[in-house]
């Protein structure tokens, strides 16, 4: 069924078609209409699930780690702030391989206080042993949302759904809303591979010696792969119930570009415009979208950008000291290619700052125009700053 | 993680975990604190004068159980419905609650609980030891008197009240108007307190050398004879005939069925309770009633809420004014007043005062009431002075004339506050020590009775005495600072609904009115229990060990001090501090 809805709502309808056992969270914008809207359909009767309301996002993952470990299928939703502070418990649920789903809308890290949208919250979350997926509009967040908690359960490996603040979590779109018949037959309950038991008493995350702890975290890079492997098949699954798919990324017209663009959430939309309209002028660009991030497809990238002769990401977000998360995630994946495309970097966007089409075609032009890129990736449309260093010097 | 040999249902996912229980893991062994429950004393009991269990009184309440709950008062108080009524209730004074939102009226639920008591016509069933050979008197059927029959009886004694009047209550009886106490209100408790075994012989004066014809068969005298007479005014002109009319005396008749039409201004000289009850009344019957007490408002005997209330009904207060001379005028009296003023003002006591110079006023009244304080109707009822023969307790005094019987006085004459719970107190200390007196002799007295204090005392438990399961409690009266208030919401004190101003005025009905079990549950459920368990659970939940288990005993819980690693959440997550943590003993 149709329905206008913002993203926030998107990821709550299939939070409720989900049959959520557990849903723990705390309140912070951007994320806040989702478990609203949740809590509504708790009071309403319309989903019967546990909704504890906790003091702090390190409390609300702690209280799904400890569900998700009794056996019921668990949310929470989050953002900035809050998942920074959730920190130690992203490595505890993977650790513990809980298949937990988290919506985490991107928005902009403090100071200065800023609730727009930017990827360097979740990025920086990167190494956790979460599967990151990231969204283009309110359909994709619903359908990965249901799939999250597939894959989830499927590798026993926690998923966050990335959606940005504001441009996709309470933007208003038609979202087709499969029914519950639909989304039974896409997603069984969760049956865990192992739970607590008070028959059988047992003792969950112990001590690991050296002895067995490498092991213990190869066994989590295996469930990594195994999701990477598995992702084309639960689409598929997806595919034949809903009929629709997104892939781990996205190609459009890259067979012959000479230029790909690299995208990931909401600025891919913008994107496709773009490289339409270069098209209908006869340029050569494509555009490879990045939606599953961890674990990382970089053999499906290699496969679409290697042909290309030059490759310029877009980074809404920035490692201090380094440059774009994407960027270098993409360069590290085309390094060992013998003919391998240039890789200029562009940082865009940070903060919410508008991503236009103007400014991804002036991103066209200026990769087109240079033979290399540069060191550093470029920070587009920046007014000047001046630099001070410290007064304390060596 | 699993030896190689594991079983077969080796987990297809490599986690960190046993394939056994690992409760051969004592974790008890890590522990350097110990918690354990340790039910303590909540302030509102230590400051009952009655030394009433108010925090499990309030905790029964919510829990529904008013029966139990009105039992717990009787423990120790005969009158919860006298007292429901005309306590000044210190108890809600030093409430923890207060320092949250607002005091637990307590007043209003120990009076709803004795109203429910008298609706559905309940019997107590109280603890009552075995007879004694030893037969006590009392003389005065006054609230002490009524009081000591009572606990002596419950004690095992046998016990003969001997009133001058023809009804027993003595100044709850005589001196209180109903509209602060309904008449039936007494009775009631007078007919339970009967029902316990209490003998009350009405129409029996004593006379001078009264302890002869009383020796010999009685093996004491309790002596609760209060105030008889009232103190007269002694100026230039308060002994022409009809000048000054005894307060207490007005009441009485207005409780005798007397009441006189009154009009003009009256003056009613004092500033006690009495005082003021007199004002109340003559306004009730047409006066227009003038206070006048020498000190300021706040100086006053006078329970605030009553000042407070008689102002509202329309009584004017003249404050700083001592009467000096009184002639009779054509209207009815002229009276001289001296204004004073304040000298000092001693911390927490009443200020001196001194007359202003050439500070004189007049007025015209109609009539002139006294109420300046009573004194024994007869010399031989007045306490001796304390000294050899004598021994001082808090509310009453043990004495020994000759070789009869052991006397104890008590009631108004020996109380530390001139109340009714007080009277109690008084009642209750001296059946306590004639007890002990007779079971273990003079020396015991005190030290027993000391270990019968609530708290820190001076309050005597009734339920210490007799070792009932209370008696376990901490003397540790629990503070404010020690409440966990992340367990509470703020929540209005109940306002019990009142008479109109207007049509409290016009009659001697009942001020307050009845309230709802319902209402009276939602008041309870405000108290913090402090000190109390009252199961909320919260130790066994916040327990991170799960070592706190239910089980089917009063306390319904214990702690396994196997897997009890001593991290003190459940202290710090009981509520109500009834718990606590100590170092462990070096094994």
């Amino acid at each position: 069924m149709w329905q206008v809805m913002e993203g926030s709502h998107a990821v709550a309808e299939a939070v409720r078609l989900a049959g959520v056992q557990v849903i723990s969270a705390y309140p912070i914008t951007p994320q806040t209409h989702i478990v609203e809207r949740i809590s509504e359909f708790c009071a309403a009767g319309l989903l019967e699930a546990r909704f504890l309301r906790v003091e702090s996002e390190h409390s609300a993952l702690a209280a799904l780690i400890g569900a998700s470990t009794a056996g019921v299928r668990t949310f929470t939703a989050t953002s900035s702030q809050g998942l920074a502070y959730m920190h130690e418990l992203l490595h505890w649920a993977s650790g513990a391989r809980l298949p937990i789903v988290m919506a985490e809308v991107n928005r902009a890290l403090a100071p200065g206080w800023n609730i727009w949208t930017d990827q360097t919250d979740s990025l920086s979350q990167r190494d956790t042993g979460w599967i990151q997926l990231y969204c283009e509009d309110g359909q994709e967040v619903l359908d990965t949302t249901l799939q999250a908690f597939r894959l989830a359960e499927w590798v026993n490996l926690p998923v966050m759904v990335v959606l940005d603040a504001f441009f996709l979590s309470h933007t208003h779109e038609p979202v087709q809303v499969p029914s519950q018949e639909e989304v039974d037959r896409f997603l069984p309950p969760f049956s865990p591979s192992f739970r607590l038991n008070t028959e059988t008493p047992c003792a969950f995350n112990q001590l690991a010696t050296p002895a067995v702890y490498m092991e213990m975290r190869y066994s989590i890079q295996q469930a990594m792969a195994s999701a990477l492997e598995r992702f084309p098949q639960l689409e598929d699954a997806f595919q034949t119930i809903m009929g629709r798919r997104y892939g781990a990324v996205e190609e459009v017209s890259t067979a012959d570009a000479d230029v790909i663009l690299v995208t990931s959430g909401t600025v891919t939309s913008t994107a496709r415009g773009v490289v339409e309209a270069l098209r209908n002028r006869g340029e050569k660009v494509g555009l490879l979208k990045i939606k599953l991030f961890r674990p990382f497809p970089a053999e499906a990238i290699r496969r679409h950008l290697r042909r290309a002769a030059k490759v310029a990401v877009l980074d809404r977000n920035f490692s201090f000291g380094a440059g774009g998360i994407f960027a270098q995630e993409v360069r590290a994946a085309l390094c060992n290619l013998k003919d391998r495309p240039q890789v200029f970097g562009y940082i865009v966007g940070l903060g919410g700052r508008d991503v236009t089409p103007a400014l991804i075609t002036e991103i066209c032009r200026k990769t087109w125009e240079r033979a290399h890129p540069e060191e550093a990736d470029e920070w587009m449309g920046l007014t000047e700053v001046p630099y001070e260093s410290g007064t304390a010097g060596p | 993680m699993s030896p190689p040999h594991a079983p077969t249902e080796y987990p297809p996912i490599l986690i960190p975990r046993s394939f056994t229980t690992t409760e051969g893991n004592k974790t008890g062994s890590w522990r350097f604190l110990r918690p354990r429950y340790d039910e303590k004393t909540a302030p509102c009991s230590v400051a009952c004068p009655a030394g009433e269990d108010i925090g499990r009184i309030e905790m029964l309440v919510t829990q529904g159980l008013f029966k139990e709950a009105w039992e717990t008062i009787l423990l120790e108080n005969p009158f919860p419905g006298v007292c429901g009524r005309v306590c000044h209730h210190p108890c809600e004074a030093v409430c923890n609650r207060h320092d949250f939102d607002e005091p637990i009226a307590i007043h209003v639920v120990e009076r709803f609980l004795a109203d429910m008591a008298t609706r559905y016509d309940l019997r107590p069933k109280l603890p009552k030891l075995p007879p004694r050979p030893e037969k006590v008197a009392v003389v005065g059927a006054g609230p002490s008197g009524l009081a000591a029959a009572y606990f002596l009886t419950r004690l095992g004694y046998r016990c003969h009240v001997f009133e001058a009047r023809n009804e027993p209550g003595g100044i709850l009886r005589w001196g209180i108007p109903t509209y602060r106490l309904p008449e039936a209100v007494l009775k009631n408790e007078v007919v339970l307190l009967e029902a316990q075994g209490v003998e009350i012989l009405c129409g029996k004066r004593m006379e001078m050398g009264f302890l002869e014809a009383l020796r010999g068969e009685y093996a004491a005298v309790f002596l609760g004879c209060g105030h008889g007479r009232a103190r007269p005014l002694v100026v230039p002109g308060s002994q022409l005939p009809g000048a000054c009319t005894d307060g207490l005396q007005f009441l009485e008749s207005i409780r005798l069925g007397f009441s006189p039409q009154l009009k003009g201004t009256v003056a009613v000289i004092g500033g006690g309770n009495t005082a003021v009850d007199v004002a109340r009344s003559a306004l009730r019957l047409g006066a227009r009633p003038i206070l006048i007490y020498r000190r300021r408002r706040g100086d006053m005997p006078a329970f605030p809420e009553e000042v407070e209330m008689a102002l509202e009904e329309g009584v004017v207060l003249h404050e700083l004014r001592t009467p000096v001379h009184i002639e009779p005028s054509p209207s009815g009296w002229s009276l001289t007043l001296q204004t004073m003023e304040p000298v000092g003002q001693p911390e927490g006591l009443p200020a001196e005062v001194r007359p202003i110079p050439g500070g004189v006023e007049r007025m015209a009244v109609e009539k002139i009431f006294v109420a300046i304080g009573g004194e024994p109707a007869d010399a031989f009822f007045a306490p001796p002075e304390v000294g050899a023969g004598t021994l001082k307790l808090g509310n009453c005094l043990l004495a020994w004339a000759g070789d009869g019987p052991p006397l104890v006085y008590g009631g108004d004459l020996t109380v530390e506050i001139q109340s009714v719970v007080h009277a109690v107190a008084s009642g209750k200390e001296g059946a306590m020590a004639l007890d002990v007196l007779f079971r273990e002799g003079l020396e015991a007295v005190e030290p027993i009775l000391a270990s019968c204090r609530v708290g820190p005392g001076p309050a005597l438990s009734m339920e210490v005495f007799l070792k009932g399961l209370r008696c376990r409690r901490n003397a540790h009266v629990v503070k404010y600072s020690e409440i966990n208030t992340d367990h509470f919401t703020f929540a209005p004190r109940i306002a019990p609904p009142r008479l109109l101003r207007e049509e409290r005025i016009h009659g001697f009905a009942e001020i307050p009115l009845k309230i709802s079990a319902n209402l009276a549950m939602q008041e309870a459920g405000r108290c913090f229990h402090c000190g109390l368990c009252n199961q909320c659970d919260n130790c066994r939940l916040f327990c991170p060990e799960i070592a706190i288990h239910r089980e089917e005993t009063p306390r319904g819980r214990r702690i396994d001090y196997d897997y009890c690693k001593g991290c003190g959440i459940c202290v710090v997550e009981c509520p109500r501090n009834a718990m606590s943590l100590e170092e462990e003993e070096a094994s």
